[in-house]
Formats: structure tokens, sequence, C-alpha cells
């Protein structure tokens, strides 16, 4: 792929909670936007075309969002773009608005992503308005049944998951959940809800935004020179596959093999699980955490759960996995991904604060959706060439 | 002809009103219209952000109105439910004394020819005020506010979050194929699609390859067994929202039919408790009486028409180690 560079100089969030209730929508979305462009040392003058992501339009009962909040984002009289691929949304709202940046076509882009789930309801949203609705635990349960048979991993792994993010989430000022005393005893009694996921074993109803600065390379090179490290994008991809059809693995999905195979090669990453530092996975639900570990090759097949066991995914160890505490601590359903997507990026700058991994060269976000169907991924690195 | 079904999605959205809009709405309820400087200009509405630039406004509200002058109106000769009178009306854009932005909003002038551009209205106020923009029912032509019915004064505490009921009707068009399934299904018969490139077998009315993005048409049909064993299942532990039909956990499981490479997915199961349900077990379909009301499509997925579900035959179990991978 012969992109230009594209490097991330801004990151902002909000302070996510189950009710935000003390502010409008243009004001959730503000409060990330001008958090990036201060980190970016920049103001909405200097945004040249705007992208905007969240989950369907049946969860806050708004049409076309991306117009409502048009002049919010102070995107009067500039391109406006909106990403609709369910929950891996906030993924590709990052890749969207980094695509514009690497073909020429802006130089600086804001990329955006919210969920004000208390306007609404996740459930019924989910269940298209009808009654019984699965829910995502509902729908991911059979996946996770299954992941749990063929790789025989014991049921504390789901557990451990469990409190290593709430552990995390402890270090990140602007996690939703913060359980002081979350421990395994903990999780274990917290009631069943989807068998065989936990309630704690299971993401939170967050409202929410992030927000994002990308621009080009004379931009990455000029923030660099000012003490402040941008990311640098190494590669993009999202993937899609049919949500059922005889023979489908929610397990192994295709899309995600081919996401991950794509990203590694632009990236140039030949052993992920060697050259990749850290990564910010989109776990709403503790055993997602190894079924992604392995479906993107930081483990072999059958094999995530041992990185769990043993320590490596957590902060201190050799392969972190959200180290920001991730959906299982903060679920703005539209935002999660591109949180997933900024948090990669923030540990590669070092700007990580309390939950950076020590010498974060190269981290990957990823975000899925619908019925495990959509995939998006990228690598970010410090560097532009990270291997070199 | 193609067969069109109706459906209606409902729900009661709450809004968060943020500190601007939340004050607009708290001074409707002391029947008080408020704008917010921005600059040389008020709006009014009042923002939280300068419309062109996006800058934050400072919080300067000013009070205008009540009374003002239409800049531009439509006329609404045929109102609909959603409409805010039951009357033909005029929708018009209304700049009150003292603002530089009109306010979009409904005009009871009584015929199209009292309406004109100029033409000075005030606003009929609702007697209960809850803070949202109907608190002013209407405007009237003239200089004069009115209030309809008694009225009970302003809202006790500010206004911070305003009730959304918004409810949308879709007619979607039933495919062939789902047609033909569930008229097969008033048989009893249950009805599969052929793909004729990878040989995978569709039910439950789905009328095409996803993976070879082929129509699959009448010739495609093949006839499906009736009885099966349970791959893999959710139970579900219902949460409450407006519209949920369940209390119970309850359970909805993937068949895989006997001597198929079909799974009908997410599967309603009859007489087999949540805490009953495991992996290997054997069921068999259960239509429904001619007399009970079917599924017959229009949503996303198909419809099963008079195949309501599965319930435990009592065979014994089938142990096959990789029958929970089948969950498509």
């Amino acid at each position: 792929m012969s992109a230009r560079p594209c490097a991330v100089v801004g990151i902002g969030q909000t302070h996510h909670k189950s009710r935000r209730l003390d502010v409008s929508f243009g004001g959730l979305v503000r409060e990330a936007v001008f958090r990036a462009l201060d980190d970016a040392r920049m103001t909405m003058a200097d945004i040249d075309a705007v992208v905007l992501g969240k989950a369907p339009d049946l969860f806050e009962g708004v049409m076309k969002p991306e117009l409502y909040l048009s002049d919010a984002l102070g995107a009067v009289g500039k391109p406006m773009f909106r990403v609709h691929t369910a929950g891996s949304v906030g993924g590709t709202t990052a890749i969207v608005a980094a695509s514009h940046v690497q073909v020429g076509k802006h130089r600086t882009v804001l990329a955006v992503a919210f969920e004000k789930q208390s306007e609404g309801n996740a459930q019924f949203a989910l269940g298209s308005g009808r009654g019984a609705s699965l829910g995502a635990g509902g729908a991911f349960a059979p996946f996770i049944r299954a992941y749990i048979h063929r790789s025989r991993a014991p049921e504390h792994i789901g557990w451990k998951v469990a409190v290593k993010d709430r552990l995390n989430a402890l270090r990140n000022p602007y996690a939703h959940l913060r359980i002081e005393d979350i421990s395994i005893e903990k999780v274990k009694a917290s009631p069943m809800m989807w068998e065989p996921i936990r309630f704690l074993e299971s993401c939170p109803s967050s409202d929410g935004a992030c927000a994002m600065v990308l621009t080009d390379e004379d931009g990455g090179k000029a923030a660099a020179a000012d003490g402040r490290p941008p990311a640098w994008v190494l590669g993009t991809s999202s993937r899609s596959e049919p949500p059922s059809f005889p023979g489908r693995d929610p397990v192994r999905p295709a899309a995600a093999l081919q996401c991950a195979a794509d990203v590694y090669s632009q990236a140039g990453i030949t052993e992920p699980r060697r050259q990749i530092d850290m990564a910010e996975l989109y776990v709403p639900f503790s055993w997602h955490e190894p079924i992604w570990l392995e479906a993107f090759g930081l483990a072999d097949e059958g094999e995530g759960w041992k990185l769990v066991d043993d320590g490596t995914t957590e902060l201190g160890g050799s392969l972190p996995i959200n180290a920001s505490g991730g959906v299982l601590s903060s679920n703005p359903i539209g935002a999660s991904g591109l949180l997933r997507f900024a948090e990669a990026a923030n540990q590669v700058r070092g700007a990580a604060g309390e939950h950076q991994v020590e010498g974060a060269k190269v981290a990957i976000g990823m975000a899925y959706g619908a019925n495990s169907q959509y995939f998006s991924t990228w690598a970010v690195g410090s560097s532009l060439q990270p291997f070199a | 002809m193609t067969r069109f079904l109706a459906s209606t999605i409902t729900f009661p959205y709450k809004r968060s009103l943020g500190p601007v809009v939340g004050a607009f709405m708290t001074a409707l309820t002391e029947r008080r219209i408020l704008g917010i400087r921005n600059g040389e200009t008020v709006l009014v509405p009042p923002m939280e952000w300068d419309p062109a630039t996006g800058a934050e406004l400072e919080h300067d509200f000013v009070e205008v109105g009540p009374a003002g002058t239409v800049k531009s109106w439509t006329w609404v000769s045929a109102p609909s439910e959603q409409h805010p009178l039951a009357h033909p009306f005029a929708f018009a854009l209304i700049q009150l004394d003292g603002a530089t932005t009109p306010l979009l909003h409904a005009v009871d002038a009584g015929s199209a020819e009292a309406m004109a551009e100029g033409g000075r209205v005030a606003p009929r106020w609702r007697g209960t005020r809850l803070g949202r923009i109907d608190d002013i029912v209407c405007f009237v032509p003239g200089e004069t506010p009115e209030t309809e019915g008694e009225d009970t004064g302003p809202a006790e505490q500010p206004v911070e979050r305003m009730d959304y009921l918004a409810s949308i009707t879709y007619r979607n068009p039933v495919p062939d194929a789902t047609d033909r399934a569930v008229e097969a299904s008033k048989d009893h018969r249950l009805l599969g699609l052929r793909c004729p490139t990878c040989q995978r077998v569709y039910a439950g009315g789905r009328g095409y390859c996803p993976i070879d993005a082929l129509e699959l048409g009448p010739d495609c049909e093949v006839e499906l067994p009736h009885a099966g064993t349970i791959t893999n299942y959710s139970i579900v532990t219902p949460v409450q929202y407006p519209g949920q039909t369940e209390t119970e956990p309850f359970v909805r499981a993937f068949v895989l039919l006997d001597g198929t490479d079909v799974i009908v997915p997410y599967a309603a199961v009859i007489d087999l408790p949540a805490d009953e349900v495991r992996v290997g077990q054997r069921v068999a379909a259960v239509w429904a009486s001619p007399a009970e009301e079917i599924d017959e499509g229009g949503g996303m997925g198909g419809a099963w028409g008079a195949l309501i579900g599965w319930i435990p035959s009592g065979e014994p179990d089938v142990a096959d180690p990789d029958l929970v991978n089948r969950i498509f």
C-alpha cells in the first residue's frame, strides 16, 4: 500500500459514566473534542474534515446525528462523514479518518465517536425494538461456550480477565467502573446473566465520547519536534462477513483472521506475539480476551487462555491487554472502538499516564461488532519504521 | 404481488438537555422565552455553541418576545397525528422581538389567507407546562399571549431531561422465498433452499446464499427433517425495557437437523426449562395449530411460520464432541 504517513497528534475522551445527565449530545462530544484539540495544540479552525461514528440510531432515537452535531463539531462548511459498522464503528471511524490523510485528500481530520446509552436502552435497540431481545450477552454466550469447550480452558479464566481489566481501570481516570474491591470471589459470586457469562464478566452501559486528531507527516513531525510524540499509523484494516451461514465459525471468524493478516502485512509484523508490545482488544465479555488473542495471532489456537492464566496479559506482563481497563470497564458503544484505537495510540506516544506500558513502541487497537462479523484493527508505532 | 407487512417500533427516549437548552426549557415553564447572546446576535432557541464556528458561548441569556414577526411560513392542510395541531395550521419561522434568529413553530391562523410575511404573532401557552417546546401550543395572530386552560405554574425544579416518545412504522416487503416457506409450514413442511454453487442449505425463508450472492428460487427447494439435536444454546436473563415480553430466563437453542448441515438458529424451545437444556439433546419440531397466529415474516431474518419451536423427544443424547461448535 503506497499510503502517505498519518500521525495521531491529539486524543481526548470524556469521563465515562452510566448517566451523563449534565450534558446534551453536543456537550458530550465537545468535551472529548476540546480535549483532543488541546492535546494537539489546535482549534476547530485547523480541522479539514470530520468523521463521526456511533451505534445504530435506535440506541438514542436520533436520526442522522452526524448532521445534527455538525455545528457542535465545528464542521460547518467542511466535509462530514458518518461511519456505520455496528460495535466496531469507533475503530472504523479512526480508519476512515486516517484514510483521508493517507490518500492526501485532507491534511488534518477529526475522528469523533460517542454513545449516550442513558437516553435509550441497549437491549431494546439490539433486539430491533421487539420483546425477548437476546442482548449482546445472549448472542455471544454460545460462542464462548464453544471456545471453552474446544480450548478446554478452566472457568476461572473468565473471572481473571474480569478482575485484571477492573484493576487496570483503577489507574485510568476516565474509566466508568471503579470497583476498588474487585476480586475473583466477587466475580464468581456475581449473578449468572447468560450462562456461562456472569454479571461482573460483562461490560457496563456507559455515556461517553472519544475524539482523535489525525494529521499528515509534516504535522506529525512538527508535533514530535515540539516534544509531543505522535503515534504513527502502521496499518489499518476493516473486514466483515455475513452474520450466519452453514459452517461459519464465530470463535475464529474468517473476517477477524483476514483483518489481522491485512494489518500485520501493512505494518511489517511477522511475529505478532514478539513484535507487538501491547494491545487494546474489544472485550465486552471477559472470555473475548483469549478468543481474540487467538484470532489475532497473539497466541496459538487453543492457547490464548494460558496467557491470561500466567499473567502475561496483565499490566506488568510481557503482553499487556487492555491496560486502560477496556470495554469491560467503560462501554459507550459507538465510542468503545475509537477508545481502543486511541488507547493504543496513547501507549506508543508514552501518554497513557498511570496505565502506561513501559517502553511500548508498537500497539494494536481492535474493535468488533454485530454478530462477531465486523472487524476493525490498526497498528500504531512510536516511529514509522519501528522494526528497522 | 409482493406482500407487505407493517411493523411499528416505539420507544420512550429521555433527552439530557444540557445547561443551555435546559435553561430555555425551564424558562418556558415560567412562560418566558430565552435567547443567548452570541456577539451582536441573539440566538433563539439558545445554543451551547456558535453555529458557524463551534466556539463555546458564555451563558449570557436574554429574554425575548413573547411576540414576534413571521419571516416565512408554509401551510399544513392535512395534519398527521405527529403534527402539533389537529386542524390545518402554518409552520412558520418567527423572529421573536429581541432575537436575531427565527424560531420554527406552529401558527394557528385559521386559514392560509390569514398568514403573511411580516405578520405579528404571540404564543398560546399550555396551562400545564413540562419544559418542552410544545409548552407553547402554537402561536396566534396578534400581540397578546394566551394561556390554554388553567395555569398550573412553573416547574418546581430546573428542567434537565425531556421525554421523547419516538415511534416509526415500517412497511417491509416479504420476499417470495419467505412466503413459500411460511405457506409450506402451514402444511407442517420445513422448506430449505440449496445453493447450486456451494451446496449449503438455508432454512427459514431466507432466499439467498450470502456466500455466493445468489438468489435461491423454487427450483432450489428441499424438504428438511423435523427432528434434530441441540448443538448450543443461550439462556437469557431478561432485562426489562419498554416492549420486553419476558420476565423469566428463557432459552434459545441451535438445532442441527438430522442428516443435514442445517442449523435452525436461536430457536424457541417448548417444555424444556432453562436449567435442563444441554448440548446433544434430541428435539422434535412443534407446529402451530391452524387457529394460532404465526410469524408471517416482515422482519429482517425471514420467518419460520407455523414452526413455533422444538420439544425434547426423549431419545438418548448425541455424544459428538464437535456438536457445540455448530452454532451456524
